[in-house]
């Protein structure tokens, strides 16, 4: 009988085949600079606010020699006389300071999973997708004089490319994030273990991810959220993956794992895994909303000038 | 039910048995599946956890699907054991059904309003014949008109047979009923419970409904008549009509009668023939008669081409037989005679049988011929000459000729005496020579013989008809060699030696004398002028030249087969017959003769052709009903087939039965579909 060829996230494969180049390896074409622009006038939204080194935009703690007015304190010796404020002075006839919110940096960590299972996706395999998400985050970062890191993960963290700040490091991004090593099977707890150990500097931490981990999402997400860090959990998906298109007698086998399970597929079990599917992503989506930790989840199908223009902003991630 | 399949059931089970293990081990042997990459499993796990559940479903599913696999081979199998509802009874018979499609069948008295033929009602007789038929029944259907042609295989499939009857067509032939039963007899040897039944107007001669032998298998055959003074022709007769006699034994043979009129008058007779002496005039027979039982009136109108010869009206009594001869009418340039009995007003003016209203013939074409001779006077050659009538001769000598070969150009004969020129005339000039010599002869000459005398001559062709030449002194004859691969015949021999040689040469013919005729100062001469055969010679070489012989007929009646001399045309093997209404068919040639059938009346060319397709011949012939058997259309209710009265075939009282194969196939088709749809759903995987 005569089946439909398939398509989309599910790759036949030949059972003695050498294995192939990952089609995800090519990543030549991946970042569409003039679209970057178009990113400069967003932020990061980050939640909690974060002790900065160096002088920049955000909002601290510390009350200095920043613009927006705090706070008034008692004077005290040595305080520079440009700061009393004299109106007071004149209604109360106290000597009274003004204090200023001084501005710092922000740190913001974009994990990108790089496991075999992001290689997988149609058109554009997730982990390219991943990429072009971080470096559309990155870039607002950058431009907003914050320290991004890049840290690609898999079964560990593969690479890691030192905190930077300033729009003209873009493109050093763009060469790490095109360079950098791929696959293996993800161990997200493990990864977030390490990467909290490695990052004392608390911040924001853009997690994206598919979050097929065998070992499951939780306790990687926990890591983050025990060490002060803000996750911001991006799980991408293909949505051939979510609705398969199968049919027949098949032995489907996990790219990452080797597992091979025998199936026969029919339309009452495609529906099965297709809830299935749908059940684990709302089971991620609860536990973040759970721990209130900001989740968006998004296919590959979605434009992805579309998800960083409109969805990041409307869910308030940026603005 | 009962199982009609080719394949022995023994062997049957076995098939069953392998298709079925095979179905069944298809479904064991476990498939190799396709290997797709995932990117998680674990979430198809987690679905297949839930569907486990379910797994004696799962399995019950997949039984269905084998079960459904076998039942689809079981239908085809069943199917191929041909299985049939209503077992075939033991009065199933094998029926031979002779429609008979003769030139009677044609009376337009089908219905009260005579707007169908008698045909037409015999097929609706006939196709409810085939309707009564049980399912055990089978029929074959066989067209009878001068020929017995079957039109069928034996079959109970109605509709097919109702159509073969409804494709048969009558044609202008008498019916040849000993053929067909003939025929029918042996189609149904060994069939059990053979059935002929014969769906006709009965008009057949006495002689064929003779031709028949009931006499059983085992039963003792009727003693010849006994031998005596007077029972010498009787008892040869007896056993030439035995030996010819059609054995009908253990055959039922029923009889189904149409038609419903019998007044008709009709042409039996219509010929022409040219006065031997004055070929330039002709004489035509005519023969009428009324097979009515009412006094009849027609008109009768003989033509000649589109002139009009006579019209006369004709009043016949019942039964009445008339003859008419015309003599002594001009030739024209038509050599076509028609004549038409046409209906008058009033009763008894028309019938429903006009096939036999309408005959033909044909004059052969007949012109003076111009003959030049090429002679120094000689006496004995003009002297034969001046005789015949239908020539206009010219005579030159030879030294004239030479001069001028031109003389003989618009000459259809011309005679070279004693004289062999290298220029001859072209074709279609025909050649007669007296004693050619030299390497311009016609024949190749091989030498010369003695005082010959003719040994022997070819009575067949033409120039020697009605010729003796046993006692022509001759001093001396020219031998010639003949080819006869070059069309090259010899009519007169001294033993061995060809001394009278003819050919075709193309258009033309040729004949060359190898001895001399007696003229002044001429030696080695012959006394043939002084026979009577001299004149006649050069009168039928005339008449060969002119494609013109008394013997040959050309009109000739339908039905029949006939050998038609070609005017001694050598090398053909066949010929083309091309009938008025444009048909070409081909027929054999043999010796000279072809072979000429004619199933419609009206006008035939007959051209003979060499292998390599060059007409050698051509004549034209014409053919006519020419039957007082089917021209008498009066049916016959009853018939009597060798002394026994065919009874109506009864109706058959035999169970219908139904194929079930078709259904069968049909069933699993569908469940092949079931079974596709199913598949691709998952429903049964």
């Amino acid at each position: 009988m005569v089946r439909p060829a398939l398509s989309g996230a599910f790759k036949a494969i030949r059972p003695d085949a050498p294995p192939k180049k990952n089609r995800a390896e090519d990543r030549s074409e991946l970042f569409d600079e003039k679209f970057l622009k178009t990113l400069e006038h967003l932020h990061m939204v980050s939640r909690k606010v974060f002790a900065g080194n160096l002088r920049a935009e955000r909002r601290t703690r510390k009350v200095g020699s920043g613009i927006e007015f705090a706070d008034h304190r008692t004077y005290s010796r040595g305080d520079d006389f440009r700061y009393i404020d004299w109106n007071l002075y004149g209604r109360l006839d106290k000597l009274l300071l003004r204090l200023f919110e001084e501005e710092e940096d922000l740190s913001i960590y974009i994990l990108v999973d790089v496991s075999d299972s992001m290689s997988i996706g149609t058109p554009l395999p997730k982990l390219h997708y991943a990429m072009q998400v971080g470096a559309a985050l990155t870039y607002v970062g950058l431009a907003n004089l914050d320290r991004v890191a890049i840290i690609p993960f898999a079964g560990k963290l593969i690479d890691r490319m030192p905190p930077a700040r300033g729009k003209n490091r873009i493109f050093r991004v763009f060469e790490f994030l095109r360079n950098c090593d791929i696959g293996g099977q993800t161990d997200l707890a493990s990864c977030m273990k390490t990467f909290v150990t490695q990052n004392k500097r608390r911040g924001l931490a853009v997690l994206i991810s598919d979050f097929y981990d065998p070992e499951g999402f939780e306790q990687g997400l926990n890591t983050l959220r025990y060490n002060k860090f803000e996750p911001f959990v991006l799980q991408v998906y293909d949505k051939r993956e979510a609705e398969p298109n199968l049919h027949g007698d098949l032995a489907l086998v996990d790219c990452e794992t080797g597992e091979t399970k025998e199936v026969t597929i029919s339309k009452s079990l495609l529906e099965a895994y297709t809830a299935e599917h749908e059940k684990y992503c709302k089971e991620i989506e609860a536990y973040c909303t759970k721990y209130a930790m900001p989740f968006f989840r998004t296919h590959t199908s979605i434009p992805f000038d579309e998800l960083v223009l409109k969805i990041f902003r409307s869910g308030g991630f940026l603005r | 039910m009962s199982f009609l399949g080719p394949i022995p059931l023994a062997v049957f089970a076995w098939i069953a048995l392998g298709a079925g293990a095979l179905a069944v081990s298809a479904y064991i042997i476990k498939m190799r599946r396709r290997r797709f990459e995932v990117p998680f499993t674990r979430l198809w796990k987690r679905v297949l956890e839930q569907k486990d559940a379910n797994s004696l479903w799962k399995q019950l599913k997949r039984l269905i699907s084998l079960l459904l696999i076998l039942l689809i081979l079981a239908l085809v199998l069943f199917a191929a054991l041909d299985p049939t509802l209503g077992a075939v009874s033991r009065e199933a018979r094998s029926v031979v059904v002779l429609v008979d499609a003769s030139a009677s069948m044609k009376a337009m008295d089908g219905d009260e309003g005579g707007k169908k033929s008698r045909l037409d009602a015999a097929k609706e007789r006939t196709k409810a014949l085939i309707d009564s038929m049980g399912g055990g029944d089978l029929a074959l259907i066989m067209k009878v008109d001068g020929q017995a042609t079957p039109m069928s295989r034996f079959s109970n499939d109605a509709p097919m047979l109702g159509k073969i009857v409804d494709g048969i067509t009558a044609s202008d032939t008498p019916a040849d009923l000993t053929r067909a039963l003939g025929a029918a007899a042996d189609a149904l040897r060994d069939r059990p419970n053979p059935l002929i039944v014969l769906v006709s107007d009965g008009a057949f001669p006495e002689q064929q409904l003779g031709l028949v032998t009931w006499t059983k298998t085992g039963e003792p055959v009727p003693a010849a008549p006994k031998a005596g003074p007077s029972a010498g022709t009787g008892t040869t007769a007896w056993n030439t009509k035995n030996l010819a006699a059609v054995d009908l034994s253990s055959i039922d043979v029923r009889y189904l009668p149409v038609g419903k009129r019998s007044d008709n008058v009709g042409i039996i007779a219509f010929n022409v023939r040219r006065y031997i002496a004055n070929k330039a005039a002709y004489e035509v027979y005519v023969e009428i008669q009324n097979f009515g039982s009412e006094p009849a009136h027609r008109r009768l109108k003989i033509s000649n081409g589109s002139n009009p010869v006579d019209t006369q009206v004709l009043d016949l009594a019942p039964g009445q037989r008339i003859h008419k001869i015309y003599a002594k009418l001009p030739a024209s340039d038509d050599n076509k005679l028609r004549a038409s009995l046409q209906p008058m007003e009033g009763a008894g003016g028309s019938d429903v049988f006009p096939l036999d209203d309408e005959a033909y013939a044909l004059l052969p074409a007949r012109k003076k011929q111009k003959v030049l001779m090429v002679t120094e006077d000689n006496l004995f050659l003009e002297g034969a000459l001046l005789v015949y009538d239908n020539i206009d001769p010219t005579k030159v000598t030879p030294g004239e000729y030479d001069a001028k070969p031109a003389l003989a150009d618009g000459m259809d004969v011309v005679i070279f005496d004693e004289h062999t020129p290298a220029v001859v005339p072209p074709p279609p000039a025909s050649l007669l020579y007296f004693h050619p010599t030299g390497e311009n002869s016609p024949f190749k000459v091989t030498g010369e013989s003695p005082n010959p005398h003719i040994t022997e001559i070819d009575e067949g062709h033409p120039v020697m008809r009605w010729v003796s030449m046993s006692d022509v002194f001759m001093d001396r004859s020219n031998v010639f060699s003949v080819d006869p691969k070059r069309g090259e015949s010899t009519i007169a021999y001294y033993v061995r030696d060809p001394v009278i040689v003819a050919k075709r040469d193309g258009k033309r013919k040729v004949l060359a004398f190898g001895f001399s005729l007696p003229s002044t100062g001429r030696e080695g001469a012959t006394d043939l002028p002084m026979r009577v055969a001299f004149p006649m010679l050069l009168v039928n070489t005339l008449d060969w030249f002119a494609g013109d012989t008394t013997d040959l007929l050309t009109t000739y009646a339908t039905g029949q087969r006939q050998r038609v001399p070609l005017d001694g045309v050598v090398g053909a093997t066949e010929a083309e017959v091309k009938d008025s209404a444009g048909v070409t068919t081909r027929t054999p040639v043999l010796d000279g003769l072809a072979t000429f059938y004619a199933s419609h009346v009206g006008y035939y060319d007959l051209a003979a052709k060499t292998p390599d397709g060059k007409t050698l011949a051509q004549i034209e012939l014409a053919a006519n009903l020419a039957s007082t058997t089917e021209s008498d259309i009066a049916p016959s209710t009853e018939l009597t087939l060798g002394g026994k009265k065919l009874d109506a075939p009864e109706a058959f009282a035999i169970t219908r039965s139904q194929k079930l194969w078709i259904y069968l196939i049909l069933l699993a088709m569908g469940l092949i579909i079931v079974e596709w749809v199913t598949y691709h759903r998952r429903i049964t995987v």
